[in-house]
């Protein structure tokens, strides 16, 4: 696929957006892709690595992918630049049950660079924003810096239809910083978003949603209507390569989409 | 009346079927192991081992196989698939446990997505078995309700005869009668006496220890530490096994040319499962002893309705510290009493 555009979200992290070179490709994508989705994303002589469509399944004249440099295939696709091409195999893997959410009120949760799963998600349901009821979105990074799709909390901001909660873990303020200091499930308890009629969309690091995950059952949430995705180290994405594996699941085929409830019933030292 | 295969006609055998094309591969020895390799004529097969050191998993799905190859100009990416290598094979001298090593596995390579590695293979190959009349105190395939003459995974079946002179033939499938139909006039109807299968004796109990594995307490037992303490996780059992399939995907050469291969990879590995951030979800050797055991007799059987096990005993007869399936899976056995 070719780079179309690119820009930084935060110190290390960039945003690719990328196009078909093959009409037939972008059929079949167009056909398979919902929210939730994550595709094999890749660079020759480097390899592959494993990000979430970060764009919506509304817009699907491109892909557009988040990703943190932090190893080999990072590095390699944050040097390539606009024209060049870079490798996709996907989309894989289940999806966020949307028709599910329908009339319901919706709670996202995301921390740091888990924003990009949620943002696919965030802009499937403001799309069609008429299916939905109340949205709230709750986003913490360590700092003001780290803050990903800063130019999209700004516009979400300025919406009378989203409920934006930011926050910056203390100390990641800057002088002008007008939001929250506060950790997610802190930020998340005093903002106490109504469990009635609402699902709840979380995505961060292990340790968050460790403790965000108790912030909503204080809230009166049920871990049934809690979803997340789980990111374990993927190589095939088919179900065969026995990398992914959470006891018995498949992370590659049978999620990476799980709700609170199924996650609670897995190997809690397998996570 | 059954049709037998006499020793000295094994020879014609193997000309027969190369000359037709196929390329006859069994056991033999290379370089201080023995292997399943190809030959060229029946002297050079080893048929009195007890199993060969490596198992038949690699005709299958090699230890290390390329999958494409690319060379990038400015403008374009060009790739080559290297296809699986087609082609007729017989495996002659197969042994029963190899063989249901094979069929354990293609529910998994079948799994929604058909790996056309392991199938364009595995409808190219013929596979004869001849049921075991030795056998040696690894051997387990008993307690994972197979046998030495079990015919799970094999197109034919032979049986040594009593004198040592041949082999009963069964014929269990087309791709198997189709291959010994060259050969007919070899063969001889006769009544010779096929000798005993070797007697295996059942090490554990399979059903008992899959309860176990299965009441969610004992993930955390300490069991888990004690009967793993000595593993130093270097892979050799999960190499050797011909059920186990975990793979890596990694490219050789440069940003212009080279090749992405899949090579074989291990639960076994500290860094199998780390992620980049360097959060660890098997982090500890136990852990990843358990994720074996728990994967082969529980996940696997949950999902593909078998033991991903056929009792070879290779993980025990090569681990260098002793260890293996067989006897965490005798205390498994007892613990679960
Ligand atoms: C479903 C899913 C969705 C994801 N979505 C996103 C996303 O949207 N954005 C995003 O940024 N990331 C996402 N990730 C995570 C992402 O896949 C990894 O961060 C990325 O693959 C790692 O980058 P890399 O390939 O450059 O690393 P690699 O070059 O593959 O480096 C990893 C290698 O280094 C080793 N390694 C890593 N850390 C250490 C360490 N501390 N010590 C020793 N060895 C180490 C690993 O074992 C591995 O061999 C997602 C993952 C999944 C499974
Ligand atoms: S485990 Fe059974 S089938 Fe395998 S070599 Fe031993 S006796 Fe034969
Ligand atoms: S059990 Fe033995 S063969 Fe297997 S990884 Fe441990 S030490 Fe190596
Ligand atoms: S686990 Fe051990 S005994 Fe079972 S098939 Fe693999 S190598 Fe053979
Ligand atoms: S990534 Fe290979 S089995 Fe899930």
């Amino acid at each position: 696929m070719k780079i179309v555009d690119r820009h930084d979200e935060a110190p290390g992290v960039r945003t690719m957006k990328l196009e078909f070179q093959d009409p037939a490709d972008h059929e079949l994508f167009k056909e398979t892709y919902r929210t939730g989705m994550f595709g094999l994303y890749g660079v020759y002589g480097e390899g592959e690595s494993t990000f979430c469509v970060a764009s919506p399944e509304t817009r699907k004249e491109y892909i557009e992918c988040t990703f943190r440099e932090s190893g080999r295939v990072t590095s390699a696709l944050a040097r390539a630049d606009i024209g060049d091409l870079v490798t996709f195999r996907g989309p894989y893997g289940n999806r966020f049950p949307l028709e599910e959410f329908y009339g319901k009120n919706l709670l996202f949760i995301a921390g740091g660079i888990a924003l990009p799963p949620t943002r696919s998600v965030i802009w499937s349901c403001l799309d069609q924003r008429e299916k939905f009821g109340k949205v709230t979105i709750v986003y913490g990074a360590r700092t003001v810096a780290d803050l990903v799709y800063k130019h999209e909390l700004e516009e979400w901001m300025q919406r009378d239809d989203v409920e934006l909660v930011l926050a910056v873990d203390p100390g990641g303020e800057s002088p002008d910083w007008k939001h929250r200091i506060g950790f997610v499930p802190t930020v998340l308890e005093e903002a106490a978003p109504s469990p009635d009629n609402c699902v709840a969309v979380l995505c961060g690091p292990p340790i968050m949603i460790k403790f965000t995950l108790i912030s909503l059952k204080k809230l009166g949430f049920d871990e049934s209507n809690v979803y997340t995705t789980l990111e374990n180290r993927m190589k095939c994405g088919l179900g065969k390569c026995g990398r992914c594996n959470v006891g018995s699941i498949y992370v590659c085929k049978e999620g990476p989409v799980f709700t609170a409830e199924e996650v609670s019933r897995m190997p809690a030292a397998d996570l | 009346m059954t049709k037998i295969l006499f020793t000295d006609k094994l020879d014609s055998c193997v000309e027969r079927w190369r000359s037709a094309g196929m390329t006859v591969i069994g056991p033999v020895q290379r370089a201080n192991s023995s292997v399943y390799g190809a030959v060229k004529s029946a002297s050079e097969l080893d048929l009195n081992l007890v199993l060969t050191d490596r198992s038949i998993k690699e005709l299958f799905f090699p230890q290390s196989e390329p999958m494409l190859r690319y060379a990038i100009t400015k403008a374009e990416i060009n790739t080559d698939e290297f296809l699986p290598p087609s082609g007729p094979r017989i495996i002659f001298g197969a042994r029963a446990c190899d063989a249901s090593g094979l069929a354990i596995d293609d529910p998994l390579f079948g799994w929604d997505y058909k790996d056309e590695y392991w199938f364009q293979r595995r409808n190219e190959s013929v596979i004869v078995t001849i049921a075991c009349t030795k056998a040696d105190e690894f051997c387990m395939c008993t307690s994972l309700k197979l046998s030495p003459d079990s015919t799970k995974g094999s197109d034919i079946l032979l049986r040594p005869l009593e004198n040592n002179k041949g082999w009963q033939v069964e014929e269990l499938t087309d791709r198997g009668r189709e291959a010994f139909k060259s050969v007919a006039d070899l063969l001889q109807e006769g009544s010779d006496p096929a000798a005993a299968t070797v007697t295996v004796p059942e090490k554990f109990n399979a059903d008992a220890c899959a309860e176990w594995l299965k009441n969610p307490e004992n993930f955390e037992s300490r069991f888990w530490k004690e009967i793993s303490a000595r593993c130093i996780g270097c892979g050799s059992c999960t190499y050797l096994c011909p059920t186990c399939h975990c793979f890596d995907i990694q490219d050789e050469g440069g940003s212009f040319e080279g090749i992405r291969r899949k090579n074989w990879d291990s639960c076994s590995f500290a860094l199998f499962t780390m992620h980049t951030s360097g959060h660890n979800p098997r982090s500890t050797q136990s852990a990843r002893w358990r994720q074996r055991i728990m994967h082969k007799f529980n996940y696997f059987p949950g999902k593909f309705s078998a033991n991903s096990c056929s009792g070879c005993g290779r993980c025990t007869r090569e681990c260098p510290v002793d260890m293996g399936i067989t006897e965490t899976l005798q205390e498994i056995s007892k613990l679960s009493q």
